[in-house]
């Protein structure tokens, strides 16, 4: 059985129709990638999923439950978190009490153990040295590296990444997809908004490809990248 | 880990404490009067604080909970013929189920809102509580006229209530400092909509402190009811109160445990010392500090305007 599936999930603003009737199964394990053009419903799959909002139409299930309608704390709890496309954070505590505060509520551990899980959770991600500096001091990809960590403390085994490698230069996007192989190792299972190619096809075991709200291709990712809807719509001639 | 041992700040209060239990031997009854005005701010700041500085909360309207507590422990004694500390404790069960009720919808409206809406339901529980008499024909609130309550025991009890209520409070702020719940009302003041994708249950958090804060502050109205031996509700349901916990906890430090009290104290001795005879002196002075304090000062102040701006409501992307 999949861990999440996801059933003609649909999302209109208005006229707009930001998702639309998107199906898609994430396997236990597995490291979906989810790419797809500026404004394709990337970020608004992630939101209905993750119940920061809801849903027009469509239904979530998390180990074949539905989960629509919870709300994203219990969401949270339950096993699904994401991360922010800006990234997010609690900018007046320091470094360490952000994740710490996700090990608390999230997994809901108490003050010791979150403690000291916040802390491996620092050096995994490579910010133990930062751990008490005020997270608003951080660098952009900084705060990227203490969104993952907040999200792996709250023990959450569907993690959402919401272009957790943007504005990451080369040798550090190879730092990062190293680092998200292990956080699978670790028994996540990973969905991926990433505009950066190489690292989707280093890294995704399948890609799901949106267009304007719909879902256009889905497959392995040197197939997906080969299939001429998807080149027309979001890689461009140059990729070719 | 220093979860149970006591830092700097904590032993010092702990002293300033035991040398208060004993200060009324040393004093004459002015000065203890004094020392009870300056506890009852205390303990009303500093529960204001419990919401706004920790959950980032800006309430307008606690007022309705020192009005409930006075009415409700006037009521209590003077119909169920109770004692006045039987009379406070179940005055204060009543504030929490109205807390609760109210602050069950309210609690959802975020930064400005929160507060305008907090504040329009405080004229509107004035209005209640001076129509009640007329409108349901049981006698609670005397209307316009008020209530008298029978002449309290001495100053000395009010001294040691008042003081017990601010240590109270003081001792609720500093365990906020270093509990989870503490921990989780910190993150949604931060930022409500991660706490939330972290696992924070915002808004069961934010009911329970505000129902906890308008306890404290119901118990307080109730000491200050029998203590004045008259209440009515213009007075008791009066947002100069409101105005004046704000200023206290802005002055003092928002957010900390000391400030408060601290607040408390230098805005009661200022009131003292100016204000008796020039009240209006005494509100510009208050005006020219505020002003002078987020001028020259900015990290005392910041935490409020930052909360009034930064909440829009809406999904980060
Ligand atoms: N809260 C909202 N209200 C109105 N429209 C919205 C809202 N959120 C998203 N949209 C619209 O829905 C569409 C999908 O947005 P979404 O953020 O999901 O795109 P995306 O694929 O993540 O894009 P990007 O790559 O730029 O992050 C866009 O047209 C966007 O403007
Ligand atoms: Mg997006």
């Amino acid at each position: 059985m999949s861990i999440l599936e996801v059933r003609a999930l649909t999302k209109s603003f208005g006229s707009l129709v930001a998702l639309d009737r998107v199906d898609l199964k994430l396997a236990e394990g597995e490291i979906l990638g989810i790419i797809g053009p500026n404004g394709a419903g990337k970020s608004t799959l992630f939101n209905l999923i993750a119940g920061l909002e809801r849903p027009s139409a469509g239904a979530v299930y998390y180990r074949g439950a539905a989960i629509s309608g919870l709300t994203t704390d219990a969401v949270c709890r339950l096993g699904i978190t994401k991360t922010f496309q800006i990234p997010q954070l609690f900018p007046r505590m320091s470094v360490l009490e952000n994740v710490f505060v996700a090990g608390l509520y999230g997994k809901g551990v108490s003050l010791g153990p979150a403690r000291y899980q916040a802390e491996t959770w620092l050096e995994f991600v490579g910010l133990a040295d930062k751990a008490a500096a005020a997270a608003e001091t951080l660098s952009l990809p900084e705060r990227r590296r203490l969104d993952l960590a907040r999200v792996l403390a709250t023990d959450a085994r569907v993690l959402l990444l919401d272009e957790n490698m943007a504005g990451l230069n080369q040798r550090e996007v190879a730092a990062s997809v190293a680092l998200l192989r292990q956080v699978r190792d670790r028994g996540r299972s990973l969905m991926v908004i990433e505009h950066i190619m190489r690292a989707i096809a280093d890294l995704a075991d399948r890609v799901l490809v949106l267009n304007y709200g719909e879902k256009i291709a889905e497959g392995r990712p040197r197939d997906v990248m080969r299939d001429p809807a998807v080149i027309k719509a979001y890689l461009g001639e140059a990729y070719t | 880990m220093r979860f149970l041992s006591l830092g700097p700040g904590e032993v010092a209060a702990l002293l300033l404490l035991l040398l208060l239990l004993l200060f009324p031997a040393a004093a004459g009854a002015y000065q203890i009067r004094l020392a009870t005005v300056i506890f009852m701010w205390a303990a009303l700041a500093g529960s204001w604080n419990l919401l706004a500085g920790y959950a980032g909360a800006v309430d307008l309207g606690p007022v309705v909970y020192y009005g409930v507590g006075a009415f409700a422990t006037a009521a209590l004694m003077l119909r169920a013929h109770l004692p006045f500390l039987v009379s406070l404790v179940l005055a204060g069960g009543v504030a929490m189920v109205i807390a609760y009720a109210v602050g069950t919808p309210t609690l959802r409206l975020r930064g400005a809102y929160f507060a305008i809406g907090t504040l329009a339901l405080a004229e509107s529980a004035k209005q209640l509580a001076l129509a009640w008499d007329r409108l349901t024909g049981i006698p609670l609130t005397g209307g316009s006229a008020g209530v008298s309550l029978p002449l309290s025991a001495g100053y000395l009890l009010f001294y040691y209530v008042m003081l017990a209520l601010a240590s109270l409070v003081t001792a609720a702020a500093l365990w906020l400092g270093r509990s989870k719940f503490g921990y989780g009302l910190r993150a949604i003041g931060e930022n409500d909509r991660l706490a939330e994708a972290s696992g924070v249950n915002i808004h069961r958090l934010k009911r329970r402190v505000y129902v906890g804060s308008a306890l404290l502050i119901a118990w307080t109205g109730g000491t200050a009811g029998y203590w004045l031996s008259y209440i009515n509700a213009s007075d008791f349901f009066g947002a100069g109160l409101t105005f004046q916990m704000v200023v206290m906890v802005l002055l003092g430090g928002l957010g900390t445990p000391f400030g408060p009290p601290l607040g408390a104290l230098f805005l009661t001795l200022a009131a003292e010392i100016l204000g008796t005879r020039f009240v209006y002196h005494y509100l510009i002075a208050i005006g020219v500090l505020i002003v002078a304090v987020s001028l020259f000062m900015p990290a005392g102040l910041a935490g409020v305007g930052r909360l009034l701006r930064s909440r829009r409501a809406g999904v980060q992307p």
